[in-house]
């Protein structure tokens, strides 16, 4: 008590008793609870202050969340062509409008006696099948009818290669391929449509004025953008060739015993069907060879252009919202100059002003990142209803980090007016 | 409880009786001061050559009417503001050639200040604003909480700690003021009008409470106008047109 008033002996130098490091933290922790009650006290102008950077972060969030969400299902629904497996057709997919015109024009499809040369001379593969497909069907059993139905001629290896999985029943054997027999494997959709309280096996279904006994029924799949992957009548591709097309065009379907089989595998067909088709060395291929890879690539390419264009949108939004805080601080400086004079007079440095309305600025910045960031999550409840979206956790920290950054860097021309301001014309001010 | 320590002074013969200024006991010692303001024309000479030298535990006030440049003379001793020419020891330390943030350290752990309009933080609570000034040197939260409720109890504030300046008396204010300038044991207290936002009657008590930091050995410096504040000091400043008028021992 008696040291604490009397007046002191001696003052040292100008050093003061914990690192600077501590005081930084000190100031910093003082600065941060300064700005939380700041936005406290304002709500509503904090909110529109805010709007800038809230917008930037959603928008980003939720681009970033669909495009992540989209790159999943993608890969798990539209370039799932099954494991280590491989589909020889008429054209390769994805490689832009033109050259799809092209091919169709000039590649012959794939034909029967492909299937079968292939089946003769390639060896070291595990599985080979064929598809052929006739969309847009209706089906109808009794005087019920249900439409846009895909009638699917397939081999019987197919039921290792697809994307089919037998619910009950059986999928198309040896024998009814052999044998050109009308039966059919349908999926859940006609099941729910025709059968829903009676046992599927047996009956007829009707596809095109032919009748097909149904021996299975597949395991439901789901919806791809919106399109049921259950609505279809699979028959043996004799049973196909016989009733709709004598010679379709197909799908081949072949599958490596391993994923580092199957680059060597591509190029054993490609040059087999290049050799069988008189192609050119100096030509390029007449057919198509298309992976799981060749469908994540377009994908790729077409997300990117997405993500360009949302980081152009973004870059906007943030530096707007960026412009708007700072005038807010700008405003904020003038309305606190008497209280910046005062601090100033209790010792108070330059850079202690100077964290303090800088950190003021990248809280403000960082709140609106935050709230950004639950609105995206807000928004992404609905959305997910359309599209699969899910919010990647390196989405959270980029939104908060980027708004947190906005805030630092606009923060920095107010900052720097408080800290310059003369104590004696600063504490005169009200 | 006696809130003051009672101790003797380390310095000095007797309350009215100080030793001649020397080097081990000077708190301030100004020689020749000068403060020009350059306007667009004309250049203004606030303070023209003052020079004086205050010891510890003395109380002083600096008297003198509005424009005499007595503002300008608080500023200096405050390190609130540099000289344009002389210079200015403040406990040994030449102030008057010091950086922003040496002049920063200065005010805040030798200077405390307490003003006329009290100058507190309105958003904040009385506890707050007096451990403000710990804030800057890095006092961590639990000891600047514990000294800052403890010099607010010696101006008899310890019942009135989370109020805020808004919800406080003047005089309360006024003693907030006071428990913040002597939270950081400061060389030297300096006190701007400190009464004149105050009724007679508050504003003697300030005063009251001014006369027993002294009596614990405190060094006030009191700026006012008023005589019958000065002369409560045991010693008065007269300035004049920016010069010292008239330097006197009373009391």
């Amino acid at each position: 008590m008696e040291t604490s008033m009397t007046g002191k002996a001696s003052v040292g130098p100008a050093r003061r008793r914990h690192g600077e490091l501590y005081n930084a933290w000190v100031t910093a922790r003082e600065a941060f609870w300064i700005a939380m009650e700041a936005l406290n006290t304002h709500k509503l102008r904090s909110f529109l202050t805010l709007l800038g950077v809230v917008i930037a972060t959603t928008t980003l969030i939720v681009v970033m969340s669909v495009i992540n969400g989209m790159n999943l299902y993608i890969a798990e629904h539209i370039a799932n062509l099954g494991v280590n497996t491989f589909i020889l057709s008429q054209y390769k997919w994805a490689q832009g409008y033109e050259a799809y015109l092209k091919a169709r024009r000039l590649n012959r499809p794939i034909r029967m006696e492909d299937y079968k040369f292939l089946k003769e001379q390639l060896v070291g593969y595990k599985t080979m099948g064929a598809t052929a497909e006739y969309g847009g069907r209706t089906a109808h059993y009794q005087n019920q009818e249900i439409y846009d139905t895909s009638v699917v001629g397939v081999t019987p290896s197919m039921i290792d290669i697809g994307q089919q999985k037998v619910d009950y029943g059986r999928y198309i054997s040896e024998s009814d391929f052999t044998h050109s027999a009308p039966v059919c494997f349908i999926g859940t959709d006609l099941v729910n449509k025709f059968f829903p309280n009676v046992d599927p096996l047996g009956k007829e279904v009707r596809v095109s004025n032919q009748s097909f006994r149904v021996i299975g029924v597949a395991e439901k799949i789901g919806t791809t953008f919106g399109q049921s992957q259950d609505n279809f009548v699979m028959i043996p591709l004799t049973t196909f060739q016989q009733y709709f097309f004598n010679r379709p065009e197909l799908n081949i379907s072949i599958q490596a015993w391993s994923a580092a089989q199957m680059i060597p595998l591509e190029d054993e067909v490609r040059m087999l069907m290049r050799v069988r088709r008189h192609v050119q060395y100096n030509q390029d291929d007449t057919f198509g060879i298309n992976a799981s890879e060749t469908i994540m690539s377009l994908w790729q390419r077409l997300t990117g252009t997405i993500f360009a264009v949302t980081i152009g949108v973004v870059a906007v939004f943030m530096v707007v919202g960026g412009i708007v805080i700072m005038n807010i601080m700008l405003a904020s400086v003038t309305d606190r100059t008497h209280e910046i004079g005062i601090r100033k007079s209790l010792g108070a440095r330059r850079r202690d002003i100077l964290t303090q309305f800088i950190i003021e600025s990248a809280v403000m910045a960082g709140t609106g990142g935050v709230v950004g960031i639950l609105l995206a999550l807000l928004i992404n409840i609905p959305v997910q209803k359309f599209v699969t979206s899910s919010v990647p956790p390196s989405a959270i920290v980029v939104g908060v980090g980027l708004s947190v950054l906005v805030g630092l860097f606009f923060g920095i021309y107010p900052a720097n007016k408080a800290a310059r301001l003369d104590p004696i014309e600063a504490l005169r001010a009200e | 409880m006696e809130p003051f320590s009672t101790t003797e002074p380390e310095v000095g013969t007797g309350r009215d009786g100080y030793d001649s200024p020397s080097p081990d006991n000077i708190v301030i010692l100004a020689q020749d001061l000068w403060k020009t303001y350059d306007m667009e024309a004309i250049s203004v000479n606030a303070l023209s050559g003052v020079s004086f030298s205050i010891v510890r535990g003395e109380y002083v006030a600096i008297m003198g009417p509005s424009g005499s440049g007595k503002s300008t003379l608080m500023n200096l001793i405050g390190c609130l503001d540099t000289p344009t020419s002389g210079q200015y020891w403040l406990n040994g330390r030449l102030v008057s050639e010091l950086t922003d943030d040496e002049l920063a350290y200065i005010r805040n752990k030798e200077i405390g200040f307490v003003f006329q309009t009290f100058n507190l933080l309105a958003r904040a609570s009385a506890l707050h604003n007096v451990e403000l000034p710990l804030i800057y040197n890095g006092t961590p939260p639990a000891e600047r909480l514990e000294r800052a409720e403890e010099v607010l109890r010696k101006v008899d504030l310890g019942d009135r700690m989370d109020h805020r300046p808004n919800e406080l008396s003047g005089g309360q204010r006024q003693r907030v003021a006071v428990a913040r300038a002597l939270i950081n044991n400061p060389s030297i207290i300096l006190a701007d009008e400190p009464t004149g936002n105050l009724d007679s009657a508050t504003g003697d008590e300030i005063m009251n409470l001014f006369e027993r930091l002294h009596q614990s050995g405190n060094t006030i410096v009191l700026v006012t106008h008023e005589h019958d504040i000065a002369a409560r000091a045991h010693r008065i400043i007269h300035i004049r047109d920016g010069k010292i008028d008239r330097d006197e021992k009373v009391g």
